[in-house]
C-alpha cells in the first residue's frame, strides 16, 4: 500500500536526480582524495629535484628501484612487525571485547574507556611510554626498588618496544569491531550449545569464534594496515635503529629529498594493501567484514 | 576615535581587522626562522621601533623551509638557511643580493664570518648563529671520550646514542677514518657506512633532542649531540655532564639570514637584518637561546660564564679542527641516502 503511494508521488513529482545528492561527496572525493593521489602518481614518474621537489623528466626508474633487495628486506620487516602486532591485538582484544559485551549496564563506560586514549595525541602518548620504559623510567625504577632487578632492563629501543607501541596504539581498532559482532551474536545459539552439553571452551571455539569471523577480519584489517605504514612508533620506541616502510617513505620526503621515489614507494604500499584487501574480500566472511567496516 | 565612545561600527571594524589582520596599515615583514631561534622580545621591539608588523613563522628542519620557498612565491621575505644551503638557494635564483650600504652592522661580525667559505663577499647571506657537533658525556666515564673513535668502545654498550641525521652519523664515521665530513668518494662513504654498521652493536638509539633528558636522567653515558642540545643538557646537570669537540675534527655550521628574491619589502628586510646585527640584539638572542652568535661585537655583552666558555666559543686551535658542511653533489647525495637506509636496516 505505502509503496503504491510512494510510486504515485514519484510519478506526479519526480525526485531530484541522484546526481544532485551525490555531487557534494563526489566533488569532495575528487578534490581531496583523487587529486592528491593523481599528484603522487605523477610525481612518482618524474625525477628527483636536487633540493626537494621534482624535475620534469619522465622516468620509470623509481619503480625499478622498488625491486632492490634492500627495500624488499624493509618491506618484509614491516610486514613481520605488523603481523605480530595484529596477532597480539587479536589475542588481547578478543577477551576484552567479550568481557565488554557481557558486562551489562557498564558496557557504555567500558567502551568509553577503550576510546579514551584518543583524547590525547598519539605522539604525546608515545612519549609517555618512553618515560615509562626508559632506564630511569617508572617500570625500571619500581622493579629496582622492589629488588627484582639490579640492572635496568632494556625495555626501550628494540623490536619488542616497537611492537608494544603498535599494539598499544591500535588495540581499540581491534576491540571495537569485535565488540560489534559479539554484541550481535544470537544468545540462543550459546544456550543451545550449553543445552547440548558443550563446555564453555567448546562453545567458544565452535560457535562464538566462527560467528565472530567478520569482526575478526575487520579488526585485523583495521590494525594491520596502519601498523604496516607506521613511522612514528618505530622512530620513537625503536630509537630509529631499524626502519619500517613508513620511515622509508618519510625519509624520502625529508632528509633524502627524493620525492619521486617516496611517491613510488607510497603507491607501491597502497597497491599492496589494496591487493590484500581484495584477496580478503573474495574469501568467506570478507563481505560481512566489509559491511562492518 | 575617542576611547570612551566605541560605537558598533567602530567595534565591528576593529574586530574584523583584528580577525583578518588585513586593515592594519603598517607594512608587514614575513620572517621564517628556525623554532627557538630568537629572543622573545626581539620581534616586538623591532615592530615598535620601526612601526611595522612581523609575521613570524618557524620550521624544524631546513628541508621544510626549502620546500616552501622553492616555488619562488611563498610569501616569506627573510629566511634562515644553514650555510650549506646558501649556495644552492642562490643558484636556484631564490635569493636577493644584500645591499651592504644598508647593512652597516655587518662590521660587527666575528672575523671568521666576515668572509665565510660559502659566501666570501657576504653577498647573499648574513651569518646569524653558529653551531658544531661533538660528544656530551658523563664525567664518571673513565677514560673520558676525547674522539669519535671512543664512541665505538664496548663499555658504552647500550648507553650511547648518535644523532638521527645521515650527514652527522656519516660525518662522524668519515672523521674517524680521517676523511672529510663532505666526502663524495664512494669508497670513503662505503667505509664510513661500515663503521656505522659496526657501531650499531654498542648503539642505544639514534636520537636528536631527546638525548637532553636522558643525559640528565643518567640513562646515557655518552651521546653525539649538537652543541646547543649539549649545552641544554649540561645546564640541567652541570656537575655531571661535559662536552668535548672530538679530536679527529667535527662538523660546524652557521645559520644565515637571507632575503628572498621574491620579497617586495627589500628595504624593510635589510632594516630587520641590520637590527639583528646590533650587538645588544644579537647578545639577547644568544643568551636566551644558548646559541653561539656570529656577532663579535655582541661577545663583550654576554655574561662572563657564556663569553669565556670553551664550549660556546672554543679557542682558535679547537675551532681549526672544525669543518664546514658544504653542499653535496646530487650523485653523492643519492649514495649517502642509500647508505643511510642500509645503516638503518642493518
Amino acid at each position: 500500500m505505502s509503496g503504491g503511494i510512494l510510486a504515485m508521488r514519484s510519478r506526479s513529482k519526480p525526485d531530484p536526480p541522484a546526481a544532485a545528492f551525490l555531487a557534494p561527496s563526489v566533488l569532495l572525493q575528487a578534490l581531496l582524495f583523487l587529486c592528491p593521489l593523481a599528484i603522487i602518481a605523477g610525481y612518482s614518474l618524474l625525477s628527483r629535484g636536487a633540493y626537494g621537489g621534482v624535475e620534469l623528466a619522465v622516468s620509470f626508474e623509481n619503480y625499478q628501484r622498488l625491486f632492490d633487495p634492500l627495500y624488499g628486506a624493509i618491506l618484509l620487516r614491516s610486514v613481520w612487525l605488523a603481523s605480530i602486532s595484529t596477532l597480539l591485538c587479536l589475542v588481547l582484544g578478543f577477551p576484552l571485547a567479550l568481557f565488554i559485551a557481557r558486562s551489562g549496564r557498564r558496557k557504555g563506560l567500558y567502551l568509553q574507556l577503550v576510546i579514551l586514549p584518543f583524547w590525547t595525541s598519539f605522539l604525546i602518548r608515545t612519549y609517555a611510554w618512553i618515560f615509562l620504559l626508559r632506564d630511569t623510567g617508572l617500570v625500571n625504577t619500581v622493579l629496582t626498588a622492589a629488588g627484582l632487578i639490579t640492572q635496568p632492563l632494556p625495555l626501550l629501543y628494540n623490536d619488542a618496544a616497537v611492537v608494544l607501541g603498535l599494539v598499544y596504539g591500535y588495540l581499540p581498532f581491534m576491540v571495537l569491531p569485535l565488540y560489534a559482532t559479539i554484541e550481535r551474536l544470537d544468545k540462543s545459539l550459546l544456550e543451545a550449545a550449553a543445552d547440548l552439553g558443550a563446555t564453555p571452551w567448546k562453545t567458544l571455539w565452535t560457535v562464538v569464534l566462527p560467528l565472530c569471523r567478520p569482526g575478526i577480519v575487520a579488526g585485523v584489517v583495521l590494525v594491520f594496515i596502519p601498523c604496516l605504514g607506521a613511522y612514528l612508533t618505530p622512530d620513537l620506541m625503536g630509537g630509529g635503529k631499524t626502519i619500517m616502510i613508513g620511515n622509508l617513505v618519510q625519509n624520502q620526503f625529508s632528509t633524502a629529498r627524493d620525492w619521486p621515489f617516496g611517491a613510488a614507494l607510497s603507491l607501491a604500499l597502497m597497491a599492496l594493501v589494496m591487493a590484500l584487501l581484495m584477496a580478503m574480500s573474495r574469501r568467506r566472511g570478507g563481505q560481512q567484514a566489509e559491511d562492518l567496516l | 576615535m575617542r576611547p570612551s565612545v566605541l560605537n558598533r561600527r567602530a567595534f565591528l571594524a576593529a574586530s574584523a581587522g583584528a580577525a583578518a589582520c588585513a586593515r592594519d596599515p603598517r607594512p608587514r615583514l614575513n620572517v621564517f626562522n628556525w623554532s627557538d631561534y630568537i629572543a622573545p622580545q626581539v620581534i616586538p621591539n623591532f615592530e615598535r621601533e620601526f612601526g611595522v608588523r612581523v609575521r613570524y613563522g618557524v620550521y624544524e628542519v631546513t628541508e621544510e623551509m626549502v620546500a616552501r620557498v622553492w616555488s619562488g612565491n611563498s610569501g616569506w621575505d627573510v629566511v634562515f638557511p644553514s650555510n650549506s644551503y646558501v649556495e644552492p638557494l642562490r643558484q636556484a635564483g631564490l635569493l636577493q643580493r644584500l645591499n651592504h650600504a644598508r647593512l652597516p652592522g655587518l662590521a660587527n661580525l666575528e672575523r671568521l664570518f666576515q668572509a665565510p667559505l660559502w659566501d666570501r663577499g657576504l653577498d647573499w647571506s648574513m651569518p646569524y648563529m653558529w653551531g658544531a657537533t661533538g660528544i656530551v658525556y658523563q664525567r664518571t666515564l673513565d677514560p673520558a671520550p676525547r674522539a669519535w673513535r671512543d664512541l665505538w668502545s664496548a663499555p658504552l654498550k647500550g648507553r650511547m646514542t648518535m644523532l638521527d641525521d645521515p650527514a652527522e652519523v656519516l660525518g662522524a664515521c668519515l672523521k674517524k677514518l680521517g676523511y672529510s665530513v663532505n666526502a663524495t668518494s664512494p669508497t670513503e662513504l662505503a667505509a664510513a657506512k661500515q663503521e656505522a654498521v659496526t657501531q650499531k652493536a654498542v648503539l642505544r638509539a639514534y636520537l636528536n633532542a631527546e638525548v637532553r633528558d636522558q643525559l640528565i636522567a643518567g640513562d646515557l653515558l655518552a651521546a653525539q649531540a649538537w652543541r646547543l642540545t649539549a649545552q641544554q643538557a649540561i645546564d640541567g646537570a652541570p656537575e655531571r655532564l661535559e662536552f668535548v669537540f672530538p679530536e679527529e675534527g667535527f662538523p660546524i655550521y652557521a645559520d644565515c639570514a637571507c632575503i628572498l628574491r621574491e620579497s617586495k619589502r627589500s628595504e624593510l628586510a635589510h632594516e630587520f637584518l641590520d637590527y639583528l646585527l646590533r650587538p645588544e640584539v644579537a647578545a639577547a638572542t644568544a643568551v636566551a637561546m644558548k646559541t653561539s652568535t656570529c656577532n663579535g661585537a655582541a661577545r663583550p655583552l654576554l655574561p662572563p660564564a657564556v663569553r669565556d666558555s670553551p664550549i660556546y666559543y672554543p679557542p682558535a686551535d679547537v675551532l681549526a679542527r672544525g669543518e664546514w658542511f658544504t653542499p653535496v653533489p646530487a650523485a653523492a647525495q643519492r649514495l649517502r641516502d642509500r647508505l643511510w637506509t642500509e645503516i638503518k636496516s642493518a
